[in-house]
């Protein structure tokens, strides 16, 4: 069983669900920008594999070979081809030898998954196959996919996800939800209101490491914070740079950083938020420990 | 340890931060170091990945089994204990290093600037074995430090976009070695063969904070 690659759009790549515990090696811990949606193209396949692939807004097209398997097929919203009929997105299909299937941009989303009834054949590094490409670690050769690779998949082993009973819609526009972060008290007051009272756009400037937000209300202009300690960083944290601009660190962020953090996106929003494709209008709200911990509760 | 006051503070919803300070100085960074390592030993309910970081520890909790509220109660109570003042009893390392020429663009221009001559700097330099303050700002990362007073040098104006692994660094009282490619806008004085990071190996990288460095210089 392998596919080959005909056509990969920007850093599609191998993820599993993440290299967790080596923050002190100075790894972060990678894996699905929509974990969500990660999860849910499995559940779709009912696959027990841990590997999939992420693939980013512009797509990819593969040819698969091998005996009959099942392939599920979820985040954001692509269109989908197989053999040159158009298929439905969110749903799962059995591939044959032979098979050419092709994902297009959709109407909305960065992020799209491709889980397979077999596990990608990439070696485990430092615990995970998924892959870090701030370090050039893990995946298929450290690096994003491109037209010509070809990926044998093997048998899984594990368990096995099966399909929600009610499929998952999507969430509605609404503002991301935070919680203030680790140096919210070096902003002035005027600014923590003007955080929560104004609304940023997604730049252009966005990948697996993070995602830059337009200012228009320059609420962050005269923001000058300069000289912190080195810290720990976890995804979602929002950091203004020294030019004022605010980034919000994604899965492959690096694992410290010394510009102040003025908030963290709540764990809940975090999938939500990747998905959101430049020009996109944000808002960020304020929330409790209690309550975004309470939202990740029913989330799972 | 009292008059430290470490601060307690979410990082997200799925962490929590021990602050020891604001600015770094020694006393925090061992009570840091310190705090991770009792924390290693006796991890509290629901606690995962646990990283001493310069002047803090960061402590990754699953909220299923814990709240923020729960673990910082039993940290407060793990603080207030004598447990956490163990005296810090790390490996020594001792890393050759090849000083100046091409390994070392900037170590004549940090003398120069330390009024030493580049002999006397280099003696000073590894006169003391440092300790490892930190480690992950890259993969296999160190921190060391501190020298003494006299030898602090703010860092470079200009960024370099890209230094080799194995790079000897310089700057704000420390030195620091690079395991990969990274920009810096610290000094470089020198190049070492030794490598803190082998994605094949377990544990990936073998330098750990509260260890100690002996640095040498190659003839």
């Amino acid at each position: 069983m392998k596919i080959d690659i005909t056509r990969a759009g920007p850093l599609a790549t191998v993820q599993d669900r993440g290299r967790h515990g080596h923050f002190a090696d100075g790894i972060s811990a990678s894996g699905p920008m929509d974990a969500a949606g990660f999860v849910r193209a499995a559940q779709l396949a009912e696959t027990a594999a841990d590997t999939g692939l992420e693939i980013t807004m512009a797509g990819i097209a593969f040819t698969y070979t091998g005996k009959a398997l099942k392939a599920g097929f979820s985040g954001g919203a692509f269109t989908l081809a197989i053999n040159g009929k158009p298929e439905q997105w969110n749903a799962a299909y059995t591939l044959e030898t032979g098979d050419k299937i092709d994902i297009k941009p959709g109407p909305a989303g960065n992020y799209g998954y491709i889980r397979f009834g077999a596990d990608l054949d990439v070696p485990v590094v430092i615990g995970s196959r998924a892959t870090n490409l701030i370090v050039g670690l893990g995946g298929f050769e450290g690096r994003a996919l491109r037209p010509g690779d070809s990926l044998r998949l093997v048998p899984a082993s594990g368990e096995i996800l099966h399909a929600p009973e009610t499929p998952v819609a999507p969430g509605p526009e609404a503002a991301i939800r935070f919680v203030w972060g680790i140096d919210a008290d070096r902003f002035p007051a005027e600014t923590l209101h003007a955080f929560t009272q104004s609304s940023f756009t997604i730049s252009t400037k966005l990948d697996r490491m993070g995602v830059r937000l337009e200012d228009r209300d320059a609420v962050f202009t005269n923001a000058r914070i300069l000289s912190l300690v080195s810290d720990a960083i976890v995804p979602g944290d929002i950091q203004i740079l020294g030019d004022g601009t605010p980034i919000v660190l994604m899965r492959d962020h690096q694992p410290t950083g010394g510009y102040p953090r003025i908030a963290t996106l709540i764990s809940a929003d975090l999938d939500r938020f990747a998905q959101l494709r430049p020009g996109t209008k944000v808002q960020f709200a304020p929330v409790t420990i209690a309550h975004a911990q309470a939202l990740m509760k029913k989330a799972r | 340890m009292d008059d430290l006051r470490p601060t307690l503070m979410p990082l997200g919803d799925q962490a929590l931060l021990v602050r020891f300070a604001r600015r770094l100085e020694m006393r925090a960074n061992q009570a840091a170091i310190s705090l991770a390592h009792h924390l290693v030993a006796n991890p509290p309910a629901g606690v995962g990945e646990i990283v001493p970081n310069l002047v803090s520890v960061l402590v990754r909790y699953d909220s299923e089994i814990t709240s923020f509220d729960a673990l910082a109660g039993a940290l407060r109570l793990i603080l207030g204990s004598e447990a956490t003042e163990a005296e810090l009893n790390g490996t020594k390392h001792h890393i050759q290093v090849r000083f100046g020429g091409a390994a070392g663009p900037d170590l004549e221009a940090v003398a120069a600037q330390l009024n030493l001559d580049v002999p006397d700097f280099i003696a000073r330099h590894n006169a003391a074995p440092l300790q490892v303050l930190t480690t992950g700002f890259a993969p296999g990362f160190v921190y060391c430090g501190m020298h003494e007073e006299a030898l602090h040098l703010p860092r470079r104006q200009e960024v370099r976009t890209r230094v080799m692994p194995g790079t000897i660094l310089f700057a704000a009282g420390q030195t620091a070695i690079t395991a990969t490619a990274i920009p810096t806008g610290w000094h470089v004085i020198g190049q070492t063969e030794f490598r803190n990071f082998d994605p094949t190996a377990t544990p990936p990288t073998m330098l750990h904070a509260g260890d100690s460095v002996q640095f040498e210089a190659m003839p």
